[in-house]
């Protein structure tokens, strides 16, 4: 390579990016292969368990602070939280807040296994801003380049490779927090506790329905296609495919919507008048207060550092 | 039971909960659900509600719980009509249990779900938790308070709905179709719970074995009418009338579970044919080499769950094998693999090669799978497009698929359906049809995953009938020993991912007779069949008893005419059982009320009392 300051243009050796290509290739290769070892190797004991499923709350029973902090102050706060993470600029600060998410997961003590499946399911997203940004980002004074002699016209941007990390850097902070806040209490809790910061019942009772159902849809939607499957079809590029896949479509919809049907119906059998029953007892402790004042306090620090100090 | 602030039930006035008079419903695409429907029910009744598909039965019971509104007619609940206030109050005291468990679990966890109708009806929150356990521990799930339903076996799921309704503490409960798809075990659990229930029940099943040993009245359907309203036993032990209605199950009478006691022949008996035994596999089969093996063959779910372990399989041309156990056992999983669909680690020969990733992909040629819920693989906007789908995607000729289309569905009695709407379809057909989608493509393999689920008795019959013609290797998967022995000749039992047994069916019936192996053992079912056997046992004969009837009759000058009863002596086809070779017998209740002809007996004199509770005279003179 050539060249080393700030401003410069930097040239890379000719054989440096398909290697790099390759390396992150093997790499991807190497974790689906590690991921499917795994999946073997694990065994499962109880007959009920039939296929994985990704629950939202799946660490809601557990003793940490985070359990024990009254729903509504955790949403406002960690969502408070979120906010002022998404509102910095910077690449350390972005990392910082990487770092804080990190340890609130490790104090709600949530396995790490399933906040990285998660991460894990933003990574080809955020891949593409890794790719796209320095490649696209638009050249200011000052700005240093990496050129690779296999794609000369298309200098690699490294503010844009800067700006593309620290986007990930949030992105990946964010949803780290979500898992304190929407893992560490049943779904129904933390849909009750926005009901009561003044959000629409409505919209509680509709997420929590479709959080129930994508499931049971998922599955029949997997049957279905099995059953075209061991009848011949294989998806193909051609009218008589999308003539089927529109019937198969249409048919899932009618499905859906008998069951949608039959759900209200069930729901009105049991006494149902627009309301779900509650079920929480919200009652604010002084250490609820303190826990949200330091949450969005630290979400404060983090801003005024990034304004002020960080580059 | 722990002492609970809930709302009081409503006051009953008079002895009728439900009283229903000339309700009729149509749907919105015009049919007629339901035509001058009268029917009282009082509390403490224990009521089947049987029918053909789409007789109305869950139409009549939706209007029940106010569901459905009354479009004409009469329906109050208590004295009042169910609607505004009293409908609300009435839905908190009526539990309906509808037929897919997952209608009915709607919330996040089972503990919500249980609790979402004690907390509508008022109890306060604090008192819920106590009555949640207990409704989960009557059907033994206490351990899941807090799983989500979604990680639940289909059984657990039929018996957590019935406990959201248990903790309401129901004066009725209405089930719909409660034993569908369930194994035996799960069965015996459900009809113990119904069994102890005390209050009003109201179910809607094709299962009379099971209708019989729950309930004491009977209501019969039939196109949105009610034909009878009788006893039970009465209904069961009347042939012609389950006949009519095709309710007709006494083809399930002979089956091996029911023979443990037999009748002795009682001159003019009305007996019962005996089904033809399953054909044994051809001669030529049983030195055959295997169509289809599997060598230590292991299959695990991404989840980590393993389905199979060490499966040792071989199935040779021309077989009839049937896979049983409970639900969970594995069974879904051995057809997956054995389709293709899912590939586990271990030998997979067909025709004796190992199948390689393209012979698996090919395996759909010769295979075929009928689902067990046809919902599943019809999804064309024609019968005929539908039989077409599999033939055209082998790639044959318009000529040779017309062919097809048109011989599979004769073969399975749908000649003439080729431009119907499969949506449209009823139960039966729309199984018939999934079995003609696959029938057309030929497969040498024929497998069917529980074929009669959710069959009224007469589809049933005429399912039995067109598999047992069906000259394919089948392999059935069922709970239902009967089919097992109709249709098959050798059986394997699965438990938890393994082969237990793989032996002749004679053999495995002759164990659930008298060891009760695995989740398949019915008593009560065998109970009821030899019950009903000997009420079937009917003949003719004559000797005076009593008659309330209505016909003109004369009080010295005054002829007029009302239900009065008196007592004659004429000949009548009785359903009784006699003691052993004895002339000793004893007649069960009969419809008291009956109209035939009596010669000259209008003219005789009628000396009954005229009580204040006569009913109503006509005056005909």
């Amino acid at each position: 390579m050539t060249g080393t300051g700030p401003g410069d243009i930097i040239v890379a050796t000719p054989g440096i990016l398909p290697l790099v290509l390759l390396i992150l290739a093997m790499a991807g290769a190497l974790l689906v292969v590690g991921r499917r070892r795994a999946a073997a190797k694990r065994s499962g004991h109880s007959p009920e368990q039939n296929w994985s499923v990704p629950v939202v709350d799946g660490a809601s029973q557990g003793q940490s602070l985070f359990h024990r902090w009254d729903a509504r102050f955790k949403l406002v706060s960690l969502l408070g939280l979120a906010f002022f993470i998404v509102a910095t600029r910077s690449l350390t600060a972005g990392l910082l807040a990487l770092g804080l998410a990190a340890a609130a997961l490790a104090a709600a003590r949530i396995p790490w296994r399933r906040a990285l499946r998660r991460l894990l399911a933003m990574t080809g997203f955020l891949a593409m801003f890794v790719v796209i940004l320095p490649l696209t980002a638009v050249v200011q004074p000052g700005d240093t380049l990496l050129v690779f002699p296999e794609i000369a016209r298309l200098p690699f941007n490294l503010r844009g490779l800067e700006l593309a990390l620290s986007i990930c850097a949030r992105a990946l902070a964010v949803a780290l927090l979500m898992e304190p806040l929407l893992a560490t209490a049943p779904l129904s809790t933390t849909l009750e506790g926005l009901t009561r910061l003044g959000v629409p019942a409505k919209v509680g009772q509709m997420i929590l329905l479709a959080h129930r159902y994508i499931f049971v849809f998922l599955e029949e939607t997997r049957r279905m296609s099995t059953g075209m499957n061991v009848r011949g079809f294989r998806k193909r590029t051609h009218l008589e495919t999308l003539r089927v896949m529109g019937n198969f479509l249409g048919m899932l919809f009618i499905r859906s919507l008998e069951r949608t049907h039959r759900v209200f119906d069930a729901m009105q059998a049991r006494g149902y008048e627009g309301e779900f029953p509650g079920h929480g007892q919200f009652q604010a402790a002084p250490a609820d207060w303190l826990k949200g004042l330091f949450f969005i306090a630290l979400g404060i620090a983090l801003l005024v550092l990034d304004r002020l100090w960080l580059p | 039971m722990h002492q609970t602030h809930r709302l009081p039930p409503m006051p009953l006035s008079g002895d009728t909960l439900f009283d229903i008079r000339e309700l009729n419903f149509r749907y919105p695409n015009g049919r007629q659900a339901l035509q001058d429907i009268s029917l009282c029910i009082r509390p403490g009744d224990r009521i089947a509600l049987v029918g053909q598909n789409g007789s109305g039965k869950s139409t009549l019971v939706r209007h029940l719980n106010g569901l459905l509104g009354v479009q004409r007619g009469r329906l109050s609940y208590k004295g009042l009509p169910l609607r505004d206030q009293h409908l609300r109050r009435a839905r908190l005291e009526i539990g309906l249990l509808f037929q897919d468990p997952d209608d009915q679990l709607f919330c996040h966890s089972l503990y919500e779900d249980v609790a979402f109708g004690p907390l509508n009806q008022g109890v306060p929150t604090e008192q819920v938790a106590p009555l949640v356990r207990e409704a989960l521990g009557q059907v033994g799930l206490a351990q899941l308070l807090y799983k989500s339903s979604h990680h639940l076996s289909y059984g657990q799921k039929k018996r957590a709905a019935l406990a959201t309704l248990l903790a309401m503490n129901p004066e009725v409960l209405i089930l719909d179709e409660p034993t569908a798809n369930l194994d035996s075990a799960q069965e015996n659990i459900l009809i113990d719970l119904l069994r102890d229930y005390s209050g009003t029940l109201i179910c809607i099943t094709h299962d009379l074995l099971f209708a019989y040993e729950l309930c004491r009245r009977a209501v019969v359907l039939d196109r949105g009418r009610i034909h009878h309203d009788f006893s039970m036993r009465e209904l069961v032990s009347h042939r012609p009338s389950l006949r009519e209605h095709g309710l007709d199950f006494s083809f399930r009478l002979h089956a091996p579970l029911a023979t443990a006691a037999t009748l002795p022949a009682a001159p003019g008996a009305a007996e019962i044919p005996a089904p033809p035994a399953p054909q044994p596999p051809p001669a030529t089969a049983l030195d055959s080499p295997a169509l289809v093996e599997l060598r230590d063959y292991h299959f695990a779910y991404p989840d980590g769950t393993r389905a199979l372990n060490g499966i040792n399989f071989r199935l040779k041309a021309g077989e009839s094998v049937a896979v049983v156990g409970e639900n969970g056992a594995g069974k879904t999983t051995l057809l997956s693999c054995l389709m293709g669909i899912r590939q586990g680690r271990g030998r997979h020969l067909f025709g004796g090669r190992a199948l390689d990733r393209k012979r698996r992909r090919e395996l759909w040629r010769r295979v075929g799978m009928v689902f067990q819920d046809p919902a599943d693989q019809l999804f064309c906007a024609s019968c005929a497009d539908e039989v077409a789908f599999g033939p055209r995607q082998m790639g044959l000729d318009q000529n040779e698929v017309a062919r097809r289309v048109t011989a599979a569905l004769r073969r399975v009695r749908l000649d003439g359906y080729e431009e119907r709407v499969p949506l449209h379809l009823s139960g039966g057909e729309r199984k018939r049809l999934a079995i003609a989608t696959v029938l057309s493509m030929e497969p040498e393999i024929l497998i069917l995953d529980e074929p009669t689920a959710g069959l009224d008795p007469q589809g049933e019959e005429l399912l039995v009938e067109i598999l047992r013609e069906l000259p394919q290797t089948r392999i059935l998967v069922t709970h239902d020993p009967y089919l097992v022995g109709q249709l098959t000749q050798r059986t394997l039992v699965m438990h938890q991912g393994r082969i237990l047994q793989d032996y002749a069916t004679a053999e495995f019936l002759a164990d659930q007779n008298h060891k009760s192996l695995n989740a398949l053992a019915l008593t009560y079912k065998a109970a009821c069949s030899r019950e009903i056997r000997e009420l079937q046992h009917q003949h003719e004969h004559s000797h005076p008893h009593r008659h309330l009837h209505e016909h003109p009759h004369r009080h010295g000058d005054l002829v007029h005419s009302h239900p009065h009863e008196h007592e004659h002596e004429h000949a009548h086809g009785y359903t009784h059982v006699h003691q052993a070779h004895s002339e000793e017998h004893c007649h069960p209740p009969q419809p008291r009320y009956h109209d035939h002809a009596h010669q000259d007996h209008e003219q005789e004199p009628h000396e009954h009392e005229h009580g204040e509770d006569t009913p109503p005279r006509t005056q005909v003179q």
